[in-house]
């Protein structure tokens, strides 16, 4: 079978002939696609290019998420305090829930729009596989998660510097919470878009989301609340830590910088630990995102 | 009441995906309080648990509910083939409400009785005060959550941001935020009937009475809301 995207200069296309000038520019190929795919994902996300009413959601959900740093930005100027009220890295721990509705509810606009309107055939109709359509959509879905976790660091990060704070001491900080933020945004990314690929829903599939993250985390804080008591078992903490993307996060960041957490990973074993769990878990979510769109250019 | 509309509401709760997650969240509930009672003595937990019951589990399933029985037939536009059925349309509203809020009743309020006893079977006062409190505090979730899906398609998100964002985040940091919480309301009453639970310092009068009217309220508004209805396109 030839390629129909090559219509000739001759006139000469494949399908039909009807007399019409054909395209004889440059035909761009499946990188390309993929490419303007992920920068579209990545605007859609925020609701740009979509109509105005989708743009309220997403930007009102960052609004508030960076509205405590621009406060932490006020009461350090006026304050005149000689270091930050909250860390880099806790900003995303506390703003978690923000985080997860931000992710819950922009994974669908990516995922599940093109499955439930079947649009997705004139997506794979072209020439880019249906694996490469999968990573497009989480390429943007994560640029989109990193954005709402590190605009709030280079506001902070900024303030220290102009309020003329330890720059070395400021930017390691910066540095371990720009880490921290990928590894968090990687498996973030990766469950709410197998969540909103398997459930086409909207609805159902944020408030899944939501479920899984913030149950999963509320277990774990439980279970780590009773274990790091007096006379408890702190190793039962660490291990239930591994079970929830905000847990891994919130072990991790205590363990790498001063924040504080109940039951941190207390061995150098347990900290790659949680890193090897949080990007296994990313890794897996990316796999099964390939297999379910596999599935659909099959099918 | 429409027993027909009732019992439709009632499979669109229970579908296999839905019912799945909504029966997960109690579930991991209970497993959780029986694994901490068989690994540790006294009543440690409870606290831990019953809020994470009142806070999470409760809002979630009831909006889950919620949401459910209005949603995606807004979503998909077959609301339209109901409306058109000479049915008033405040009747649609209750007995939409009535499957939402058994559902809640049964995986939201009974779990949250059956926990504390699971973690502490010494004081089953306690256990029925909670499980009266999660019922008030069920029934407005339920019903609030029934008039955001008649209001807006992001009645999810909105609902999420109240119980997580309002509730959970500024309620712990802004304590005012009590008066209107509907969480909070649910565990004054709980207090009311059972000293074992803290105290919350709303009045129970005050929590009861605002429940009934956010309760009454939302689902006559739902009513109304679905006597004026628009079909908007997708975005």
């Amino acid at each position: 079978m030839s390629d129909p995207s090559e219509a000739t200069p001759q006139g000469r296309s494949v399908i039909h002939d009807l007399g019409y000038r054909p395209y004889t520019g440059q035909r761009l190929g499946a990188g390309a696609i993929a490419r303007s795919l992920v920068v579209t994902g990545f605007r859609n996300a925020f609701g740009l290019g979509r109509s105005g009413r989708s743009k309220v959601l997403p930007f009102v959900l960052l609004g508030l998420n960076l509205l405590p740093a621009l406060i932490v930005g006020g009461v350090m100027a006026f304050g005149g305090l000689d270091r930050l009220p909250i860390g880099y890295a806790e900003y995303a721990s506390t703003t978690q829930v923000l985080l997860g509705v931000f992710v819950a509810s922009q994974a669908p606009v990516l995922f599940s729009r093109d499955l439930r309107h079947g649009t997705i055939a004139l997506y794979l109709a072209r020439p880019l596989r249906s694996g490469a359509y999968a990573l497009a959509r989480w390429a943007s879905l994560l640029a989109a998660t990193l954005v709402f976790l590190v605009l709030p660091i280079v506001i902070l990060y900024a303030v220290a510097l102009l309020t003329e704070l330890d720059v070395s001491d400021q930017t390691r900080e910066a540095g371990i919470a720009l880490g921290l933020a990928v590894l968090l945004a990687l498996s973030l990314a990766g469950v709410s878009g197998v969540i909103a690929s398997w459930s086409t829903r909207r609805g159902f599939a944020v408030v899944a989301t939501i479920a899984l993250l913030v149950v999963a985390n509320g277990i774990v804080t439980v279970v780590q609340g009773i274990s790091g008591e007096e006379g408890g078992r702190p190793v039962v903490g660490e291990v239930a830590g591994l079970f929830s993307p905000y847990s891994l996060y919130r072990g991790l960041m205590a363990a790498w910088t001063d924040a504080d957490a109940p039951t941190p990973p207390s061995t150098t074993g347990m900290e790659l630990a949680y890193v090897g769990v949080l990007v296994a878990l990313s890794a897996l979510c990316v796999g099964l995102l390939v297999a379910r769109y596999r599935r659909e250019a099959t099918s | 009441m429409n027993r027909t509309i009732f019992r439709l509401s009632a499979q669109a709760v229970a579908g296999r995906r839905r019912g799945l997650v909504l029966l997960l969240i109690p579930v991991a509930l209970l497993v959780l309080a029986v694994v901490i009672r068989l690994l540790t003595e006294g009543d440690v937990g409870v606290d831990a648990t019953v809020g994470l019951g009142f806070s999470l589990a409760l809002p979630l399933v009831s909006l889950l509910a919620a949401t459910a029985v209005l949603g995606p037939e807004v979503d998909d536009g077959s609301i339209v083939y109901l409306l058109a059925k000479p049915v008033s349309r405040h009747v649609i509203a209750v007995s939409k409400f009535a499957a939402a809020w058994l559902t809640t009743m049964l995986l939201g309020a009974v779990p949250l009785a059956v926990a504390p006893f699971v973690l502490d079977a010494s004081d089953p006062a306690r256990a029925v005060a909670l499980g009266v409190g999660g019922a008030v505090a069920g029934t407005a979730y339920t019903a609030l959550f029934l008039g955001l899906a008649a209001l807006t398609r992001h009645a999810v998100v909105v609902g999420l941001l109240y119980t997580l964002f309002w509730e959970g985040v500024l309620g712990s940091v802004l304590t005012g935020v009590r008066w209107l919480s509907v969480g909070a309301w649910g565990h004054q009453v709980a207090h009311a009937l059972s000293s074992a639970v803290s105290d919350l310092r709303i009045s129970s009068g005050y929590a009861v009475v605002a429940a009934v009217v956010v309760t009454v309220g939302t689902v006559w508004f739902t009513g109304d809301r679905l006597r004026s209805f628009t079909l908007r396109g997708d975005e």
